[in-house]
């Protein structure tokens, strides 16, 4: 609802992006100018943390689109945000490896700490919490996507510290989870004799 | 006849056979393993450099003799696919990657893409190259950022050493790749709502037919694979079709990606050939379970789960022999489930994420999966389903095979039907005495 009471006059987010504009056009031929549609909208959800209604008229015109036609198609999928998502964006991955790995354990204690449950941000806007489906990170389950970035390997220690280093607007890069084949330093030297050379931890 | 049977070379099956090598996944894990340089030094773009010194029908008949199958799921073979794009003319051709990952228990594309993008790269222009396509979409799943990133920078390096663009290393082929990143929908890994997505509208499956190679991207012929189908080229291309029909079984060749999650000691991706079991696998290279396991799902979430005994896990991973067992390989995410783990429970996991995944388009699968189904495990989860709730669900399952677009449904359906067959006493238990045989538990390690 809040979205329809935002300002008219806010200024276009494309308007002083020339360049922008037309670097994502220019992806795609000349008849196949509505498939800037996606990367429209992230560009406007990754400086915004959602797709406001404002936004959605401004593509729509880009595109010679209706409103509700854009709206359609972000609807659709499970990333575009209507609504501002915190500056930590929390998504759970809930699906069969990671459940097995305690991901119902990790939201139920992230949802405990932050306040927040499935869907919501916080009234600071700090932290928002969404689970979702399969993130492809099954050998090193749990994992928790923080915005862009895969924290795997989630454990009860490991979830505490990064809450604390969120807290404390000190997150530091997502350590790179190795599994199976891509788990030793040199997997060339290492499996000249075809041994198993997979080290990953307990899941 | 009998002696030259005799005398050919026994095919290579497993890891340990002294003549395989890791090819696929060589560079994986290497630190700066995804930069240009570090793949040139490694005879990177050698294999494209070669198939475009050839010719069109020279490459997909390499293809053939290697005998290579989609690696994305359904298996199709490679070569032939290739084969039916329709003559040349004078409209655009577009060669599709499908790297839209998502089906739960298989992550070895991510890997692929975040350490080795040349890799896919070098084989769609192989690909575009064989089927004439001056033009590749890759489509990227919006959750992998950092593989997106990574493809960015490669394709940008690429440009700039006249890789991709005008001239594609010297030769006369132009080519050059559209990278998109989707935005979170599995339905997208279906071919035709891929397309529909790249062309920024919903991803609802299309009717088939037409097939891609006739109406795809923007209706114009179009020839879609997988990412892992993309880098297996390159090595065809690179040590010749009868190299890799060496490895793997008879209606299975080659080396193949298999990912083993649940718990197990050493759970990842492992490149194995064809043909190998599933003991090989989950024992020799994934170290076992780390708690008794009662059922292992082969291939990903949506192929019917085998029993864990001592035949299933000496099953060899090829696509006929899975068949024959009632089940398919699939992407082969192998996913070990543990005997307490309430099999209803886990079931309804991967319910729900069929339900979340639904297009809405078709009524079996907007209805059955969608609403119906997870609905009925909430009901049994909750203590108050009865024995009739399982007759229902049974019959519910049983229509929503083969009746919609596109497979989702009958992907949601195949574990559930499995699970009846081998644990029907865990539902028979969960509604008898309204509790779980395995209680829940904490799962998560400190």
């Amino acid at each position: 609802m809040s979205a329809q009471l935002e300002l008219p006059t806010v200024a276009p987010f494309f308007a002083d992006k020339p360049d922008l504009l037309v670097e994502i056009l220019g992806r795609y031929p000349d008849y196949g100018r509505r498939s800037a549609l996606m990367p429209l909208l992230w560009e406007v959800q990754r400086a915004e943390r959602h797709v406001g209604e404002a936004r959605i008229a401004e593509i729509a015109d880009i595109l010679g689109l209706r409103a509700t036609e854009v709206k359609g198609v972000m609807s659709f999928y499970s990333t575009y945000h209507e609504h501002p998502v915190g500056a930590y964006h929390l998504q759970i991955c809930a699906t069969l490896s990671c459940s097995l790995a305690g991901a119902d354990e990790l939201y139920d204690y992230l949802s405990e700490e932050t306040g927040v449950v499935n869907g919501e941000t916080d009234r600071e806007g700090r932290f928002s919490i969404q689970k979702v489906e399969c993130l492809g990170s099954c050998g090193s389950a749990p994992v928790l996507q923080i915005n862009d970035d895969y924290y795997e390997r989630v454990t009860r220690s490991r979830c505490a510290a990064l809450l604390e280093a969120m807290r404390a607007d000190r997150l530091e890069a997502p350590w790179r989870e190795r599994s199976g084949d891509t788990d030793v330093a040199d997997p060339v030297a290492a499996r000249a004799d075809g041994s198993p050379s997979g080290t990953g931890g307990a899941p | 006849m009998s002696d030259a049977v005799a005398d050919r070379p026994k095919p290579i099956v497993s890891r340990f056979d002294p003549r395989f090598e890791v090819t696929l996944y060589r560079h994986v894990g290497v630190a700066g393993s995804h930069t240009l340089p570090y793949y040139r030094e490694h005879g990177g773009y050698e294999a494209a450099k070669r198939a475009l010194t050839t010719s069109p029908s020279a490459v997909i008949d390499e293809v053939k003799t290697s005998g290579l199958r989609g690696r994305g799921g359904a298996g199709f073979p490679t070569g032939i696919k290739w084969s039916f794009m329709p003559p040349a003319d004078e409209r655009q051709r577009f060669i599709v990657c499908n790297a839209d990952e998502s089906e739960p228990g298989s992550f070895k594309d991510r890997y692929f893409m975040e350490d080795d993008p040349h890799q896919v790269i070098e084989g769609m222009i192989i690909a575009g190259f064989a089927i004439g396509a001056t033009r590749g979409v890759l489509y990227v799943r919006g959750e992998y950022y950092l593989a997106y990133e990574r493809l960015r920078e490669a394709i940008a390096a690429c440009h700039a050493e006249g890789i991709l663009g005008r001239g594609v290393l010297g030769s006369s082929f132009d080519f050059d790749i559209i990278l998109h990143r989707g935005a979170g929908a599995y339905i997208c890994g279906e071919e035709t709502a891929l397309m529909n997505s790249f062309e920024g509208l919903r991803a609802n499956p299309r009717l088939k037919p037409p097939f891609p190679a006739q109406a795809g991207v923007y209706g114009l012929p179009s020839t879609i694979n997988n990412v892992e189908t993309f880098a297996s080229v390159v090595h065809i291309m690179a040590k010749g079709g009868a190299w890799y029909a060496a490895m793997g079984t008879d209606d299975s060749k080659g080396t193949k990606l298999y990912q083993v999650s649940g718990p197990v000691a050493r759970p990842g991706v492992y490149e194995l050939p064809m043909g190998a079991t599933f003991r090989e696998l989950i024992f020799d290279l994934a170290g076992g379970p780390t708690m008794p396991a009662k059922a292992f799902i082969p291939g990903g979430s949506s192929t019917p789960m085998l029993p864990w005994t001592d035949e299933t896990l000496d099953l060899p991973m090829d696509y006929g022999s899975m068949a024959k067992a009632g089940t398919m390989l699939g992407t082969g995410g192998v996913i070990v489930i543990p005997e307490a783990k309430c099999m209803v429970d886990a079931i309804y996991n991967i319910v729900r994420f069929y339900a979340h995944e639904s297009c809405g388009k078709c009524t079996p699968c907007r209805e059955g999966v969608a609403t119906w189904l997870p609905k009925m495990y909430q009901k049994l989860l909750a203590g108050l389903g009865t024995r009739e709730d399982l007759v229902v669900m049974e019959d519910m399952v049983r229509n929503m095979r083969g009746t919609a677009f596109c497979p989702l449904a009958d992907a949601c359906a195949m574990p559930v039907q499995a699970s009846f067959k081998y644990f029907r006493h865990e539902y028979e238990h969960l509604v008898d005495h309204g509790e779980p045989l395995h209680a829940r538990r904490d799962w998560w390690s400190a």
